[in-house]
Parts: structure tokens; C-alpha cells; sequence
């Protein structure tokens, strides 16, 4: 602190005429704090209205149509129309393939396609599912 | 419990009324007026933070209030700050109102630094704040509350030269 920074430092603090609080000051204050304390309150309501509206108009858009209020259809198991082969294992004997592959209950196919109970023959059919080996491993 | 609450904050503010008082009117270049507008201000709002800061420190709440409205106040459209050619006359020396003129002067002089130049100048050097203490108050980091002091008193140096004569 330089000579300068000193001085100013005296002059700022030089003592002042006293202000003696007076009841005009009292009076003052205490109108500004009811002031305050009305203006607060003002804002406190003015937020709750402000909140109460937001949420009815919320209320008001929410979507609640009569389609909107059935419940969800569960997933439905997704079909082909080609019959895909069961991985099963080949059909002991004397036992007679007579079931058709398995399908969805609502799958209804547009052409008849030959059931394997059409015909009295017995063999398994070709299905690369039950009869491919697994592969060997090449030397 | 109101009735006690409201005993104690006036009797704080009838004690240091007055040094606060004379805290606002350096924060405001010497406007009487606006100064006591800017106390009324920050003593309301000590009112409605009393219960919490009636044991620690209320009178460092107010002084922080009073520095950032005053730094704040150049936005106001209401602050009436005209600055001028010249500086009001320097009081002849032994003259009886020398140090009034002397007061005067120097307000007048602090009316021409910027609101956080002035705000800075008089946490530093008239409250004796730390550098940190004045950036707290100030709400600002403290390299730019340094600068704003720093700045303030080169201007002022140059403004009260011949009111505060250099040594040698």
C-alpha cells in the first residue's frame, strides 16, 4: 500500500456525521418489508394458479378415446406359410408319422397341401433335420 | 416468536444504522438519497433471512447486499449518476470545512469510477476486505475484482491529485 492507497484509505474512512436511525427510517422499513412479504405472496398464488391451470389443461388433452382405453393385444407368434420342419429325431419304429408340422392355430393354408396321412407309407420323410450328421472334421 | 425476532432485528439496525449508512453513500458516489434507498433495500431483505443469519453475521449479509446492488445499479434506469468536467473546488488549506470539502471531493471523485470500480475501491480500502472477501461480495472471481480496484485507484490518483499530494 502505497502513500496514495494510505490517504485514501483516511479520507474514506474519515468519520462521518452521524445518521442517527430515525422513525421515518423505522417507518420506512417496515412498509417495505410488508411490501415484500405482499408482493411474496402474490407470487406464491400466482404460481399455484399458474400450476392448477398447467395440470387441468393437461388433464383437458390427455388422449383417453374409446379405442385408446383396450388393452394391448399380446404378441401374436409370427407364421410362414411354408411348413417348417420340426428338429426332431428320427421316428422310432412303429410309430407312424401322422402329424402334420406344427403350425399356429390360425394358420390356414390356401392350397391342401399331401398330408403325410395320406399315404400308407411309413418312411420317414426326407427331412434334413433328423438325418444330416454332423460333419467330420477333414484330415 | 415473531415479536422477538423483530426486537432484535431493530436493534440491530439502530446500531449500525449509521455506519451502514455511510457504507451506501461511498457504494453510491455520495447520493444521499439513492443511499438510503439502497440500505432500505438490503435491510427488507435482511429481514426475511434474520432467523438465519441473526448469530452469524447479518451485518456482513448487508454489506454484501449494498456492494452487489450498487455494482448492479448502473443498469437501473432510475440512477441518476451525471458525469461532470469539473470537480466540485478544493477547500483552502485551514479552512474550517476543509475536511467537508475534502468528503466532498472525494465522493464526487467516486462518482466517476464505474459501480464495480467503486464497489471494489470501498470493500477494499474503507471496509479493509481481503482481495477474496471483496470477489465474494462482489460475486465475481477474485483476479477481476483486484482489476476493478486496481483500475478504480489509478483513476482516482489521477482525479484527487492535487487533494492527495504524492511524497516528496
Amino acid at each position: 500500500m502505497d502513500h496514495f492507497e494510505r490517504r485514501l484509505a483516511g479520507l474514506l474512512r474519515q468519520d462521518p456525521e452521524p445518521e442517527p436511525f430515525e422513525p421515518r427510517h423505522r417507518e420506512a422499513l417496515h412498509a417495505g418489508v410488508r411490501a415484500r412479504r405482499r408482493a411474496r405472496a402474490a407470487r406464491r398464488a400466482a404460481g399455484c394458479v399458474l400450476a392448477g391451470a398447467g395440470l387441468g389443461l393437461v388433464l383437458v388433452l390427455w388422449p383417453h378415446g374409446p379405442t385408446d382405453d383396450r388393452p394391448a393385444a399380446p404378441p401374436r407368434p409370427a407364421t410362414s406359410p411354408a411348413p417348417t420342419p420340426t428338429p426332431t429325431t428320427t421316428p422310432a419304429p412303429g410309430v407312424s408319422v401322422s402329424e402334420p408340422p406344427s403350425r399356429s392355430p390360425d394358420f390356414t393354408p390356401s392350397a391342401p397341401s399331401v398330408t403325410p396321412t395320406d399315404t400308407d407309407d411309413s418312411t420317414p420323410p426326407e427331412d434334413t433335420w433328423s438325418t444330416s450328421f454332423p460333419p467330420t472334421a477333414t484330415k | 416468536m415473531e415479536q422477538a425476532r423483530a426486537g432484535e432485528y431493530d436493534a440491530f439496525v439502530a446500531a449500525r444504522w449509521s455506519v451502514l449508512f455511510h457504507l451506501a453513500r461511498l457504494l453510491t458516489g455520495g447520493d444521499r438519497h439513492r443511499a438510503e434507498d439502497l440500505l432500505q433495500e438490503s435491510l427488507v431483505k435482511l429481514w426475511f433471512v434474520w432467523p438465519k443469519v441473526a448469530d452469524e453475521a447479518p451485518e456482513a449479509y448487508v454489506r454484501k447486499v449494498l456492494a452487489r446492488s450498487a455494482a448492479r445499479s448502473a443498469r437501473r434506469r432510475w440512477w441518476g449518476e451525471r458525469p461532470v468536467e469539473e470537480l466540485p473546488e478544493t477547500a483552502a488549506a485551514g479552512d474550517l470545512s476543509a475536511t467537508v470539502a475534502e468528503r466532498s471531493r472525494l465522493e464526487a471523485a467516486l462518482a466517476r469510477l464505474t459501480p464495480r470500480q467503486r464497489a471494489a475501491v470501498v470493500l477494499r480500502y474503507y471496509q479493509d476486505l481481503p482481495d477474496r472477501q471483496v470477489a465474494e461480495a462482489l460475486g465475481c472471481p477474485v483476479g477481476t475484482a483486484r482489476s476493478h480496484a486496481a483500475r478504480g485507484v489509478a483513476r482516482l490518483r489521477r482525479l484527487l491529485a492535487d487533494v492527495i499530494e504524492p511524497v516528496g
